[in-house]
């Protein structure tokens, strides 16, 4: 976990941070972090970020626009809330993280990320019937890596999938559906009328 | 205003302030009465092994001052004492006074025979409970007044009966009941200090889990000489040496969870820490961990002081979470912001520098002539009527000598609150 060591040839985007405390849901209160480290120090999988919380609001500030927009953390972040029950400046780091994923995916940045397919096929089903079906979840994941991607995933899952299975958490037969799904679909469909409305696309 | 009808100075809290503001009122030749709701002056002062930035004990500070009270005919202490309510205004306050029986009178010459009458043991609050003393004790070997105490416990129990009949010179009076009168006054002089913000509240810092994670002022009385381990600073748990040893800043301050404000005096306070355990172990490390070091204005020479030492490490990081390790000693988690690095690290003893919280949080506060801020800090009622004033930590977060300092300033308005020319 180390962060890009300063480089003067790099370029800066000095209005970042003001982009994000402007546009960012909740980036208004990243002025009030004082850089303690609780957030990175607290985040269950933090090691696993390109950069913890308290590196990336750095990187904000210091106008590294690329390398926070393109960061796996944005994506990453399970939405425990840990860090946000406990920054002390009340600096609320899921919605920031959270916000910031959508608006990456919005300029682009986001759909090279394997996240980004995994939260495209997870929206797939729910939207679909209502529920995630762990097999199609997973199946329209690994194949969208492409076809033989797809199958080596598969296949070097099998074991865990048959586990699952024997275990009761993976069923067979056809996906579970919510009751009324004409009912879902339409209110998908009103809110993504909603939504593009608010945001002006 | 009605005018002057009483020119007695009330302050409210006998801590180093309130004994400054006492003081220095009643040496001007104005009759002031000292409530002190503890058993013995001296508040949180007394409780401390030594005090920045000299590293003096207590004693050096308080003892002078009992001397000028003992001298002082103006000065009227009472011990046990507590405001229930006041109304009035600036000349003539009504303050009702509360008082809670020691059960021990003036006759009392602290010879100690009652403690050996007895072996009934109550919590020792004086050592925050860190250990037990007989339920008949001197709060104290520095007590003013030095003056024994019966638990209610034992008045309760009947035990108070033999302690009572260990005593020759008649000062065992068990019959004291609680009791409220009213005092007429012209300014009043609020220095009822603070408490230690309370660890459990901190609860990703396991407060509870190991008795090896220890506050601030525990810290204090595992140093001093008449604290539960005879000033050795040992691991709680197991009374080894404690060699390797953290300090985490900022636990409850500075956080809106818990206090907003920085307490200013626990880096401080920590410095001073870290230099007791330098003092006892030669081979002893400590790491200190910060959000930022706070040592205004001369204390910085304190910091630089123990910077000096390789053994005092700087770690720029509020920790996360503790946990308790297979072996029982508590592990700091957290990230280092300067080395960026996530961290677990083993202590033998944490010391959680938990803030002042202000007494009147959850206590009583002045109910007229005065304002409590967001924070529980006392502040006086800017006018022409302004009677009520804030010494010491009542009205912000000080160290001794600003306490000090503020005590003065409050002194010198009580007199002109309470001079019939107003001037
Ligand atoms: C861990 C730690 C270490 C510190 N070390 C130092 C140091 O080394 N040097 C330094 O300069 N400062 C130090 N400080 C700060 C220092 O403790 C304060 O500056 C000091 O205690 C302030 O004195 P005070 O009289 O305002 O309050 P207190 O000491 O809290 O005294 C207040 C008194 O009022 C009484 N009281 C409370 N409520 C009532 C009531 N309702 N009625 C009647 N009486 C009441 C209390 O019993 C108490 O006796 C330290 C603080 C901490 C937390």
């Amino acid at each position: 976990m180390t962060a890009p060591a300063p480089d003067t040839t790099r370029k800066y985007d000095l209005a970042f941070a003001k982009w994000v405390y402007k546009n960012v849901n909740g980036g208004d209160k990243l002025s009030m972090c004082m850089q303690c480290g609780m957030c990175s120090g607290s985040c269950p999988i933090g090691v696993q970020m390109d950069y913890g919380p308290r590196k990336l609001f750095m990187m904000i500030r210091a106008g590294m626009k690329e390398e926070v927009l393109s960061s796996n953390t944005l994506w990453n972040c399970t939405s425990c809330y840990r860090c946000v029950v406990r920054c002390p400046r009340s600096v609320p780091v899921t919605y920031i993280l959270q916000d910031l994923a959508a608006k990456a995916s919005e300029l682009g940045y986001a759909p090279k990320k394997e996240n980004k397919r995994f939260a495209d096929s997870f929206w797939w089903s729910a939207r679909l019937f209502g529920r995630t079906d762990e097999r199609l979840v997973t199946a329209k994941y690994y194949f969208s890596f492409g076809l033989s991607e797809g199958i080596k995933r598969g296949l070097d899952n099998l074991k865990i999938a048959m586990g699952m299975i024997k275990a009761g958490r993976m069923h067979i037969g056809m996906p579970h559906t919510v009751k009324g799904r004409k009912g879902l679909q339409a209110a998908l469909k009103k809110a993504a009328e909603i939504e593009a409305r608010q945001s002006g696309v | 205003m009605a005018g002057v009808t009483s020119q007695t100075i009330l302050v409210v809290g006998g801590g180093i302030a309130g004994v400054t503001a006492a003081l220095e009122a009643a040496e001007t030749g104005y009759d002031v009465v000292l409530l002190e709701k503890e058993p013995t002056l001296g508040g949180r002062v007394s409780r401390f092994n030594r005090y920045f930035p000299k590293l003096c004990h207590p004693t050096c500070g308080l003892e002078i001052n009992y001397q000028r009270i003992k001298k002082n005919p103006r000065l009227q202490v009472m011990t046990m004492a507590e405001v229930a309510g006041i109304s009035g205004e600036r000349g003539n306050y009504t303050v009702t006074v509360k008082t809670t029986p020691r059960y021990v009178n003036a006759k009392c010459t602290a010879c100690g025979d009652c403690a050996k009458a007895t072996d009934m043991e109550v919590a020792n609050s004086f050592n925050y409970g860190l250990d037990k003393v007989k339920a008949a004790h001197l709060p104290h070997e520095h007590a003013y007044p030095m003056r024994y105490v019966v638990a209610p416990e034992a008045v309760a129990s009947g035990e108070g009966e033999k302690i009572k009949a260990a005593c020759k010179y008649g000062a065992v009076d068990l019959d004291e009941k609680e009791a409220t009168f009213d005092l007429n006054v012209g300014a009043i002089i609020w220095a009822t200090g603070w408490r230690p913000y309370d660890p459990q509240k901190l609860t990703s810092y396991a407060y509870d889990l190991s008795p090896d994670i220890v506050t601030n002022v525990e810290m204090e009385r595992l140093a001093a000489h008449d604290g539960p381990t005879h000033g050795k600073i040992v691991r709680p748990s197991n009374g080894e040496p404690a060699k390797k040893v953290a300090l985490i800043q900022c636990a409850g301050s500075r956080d809106l969870n818990h206090l907003p404000y920085c307490s200013r005096i626990c880096c401080l306070g920590s410095l001073k820490h870290a230099a007791y355990v330098r003092e006892q172990y030669a081979d002893a490390t400590v790491d200190i961990y910060y959000i930022d070091i706070r040592a205004h204005d001369k204390l910085e020479a304190f910091y630089n002081r123990l910077r000096r030492d390789p053994q005092v490490n700087f770690v720029k990081s509020k920790p996360a979470h503790i946990i308790v390790g297979e072996d029982g000693r508590p592990v700091l988690c957290g990230e280092r912001t300067i080395d960026r690095e996530i961290y677990k690290e083993p202590y033998d003893l944490v010391v959680l520098a938990t803030g002042m919280e202000p007494s009147v949080v959850g206590g009583f506060a002045p109910t007229v002539g005065a304002v409590v801020d967001d924070y529980g800090f006392v502040l006086p009622e800017i006018g022409d009527g302004e009677g009520i004033f804030s010494a010491g930590v009542a009205g912000g977060p000080f160290d001794v000598s600003m306490s000090a300092q503020s005590a003065t300033a409050a002194a010198l308005k009580a007199i002109q609150a309470v001079r019939a020319d107003g001037a």
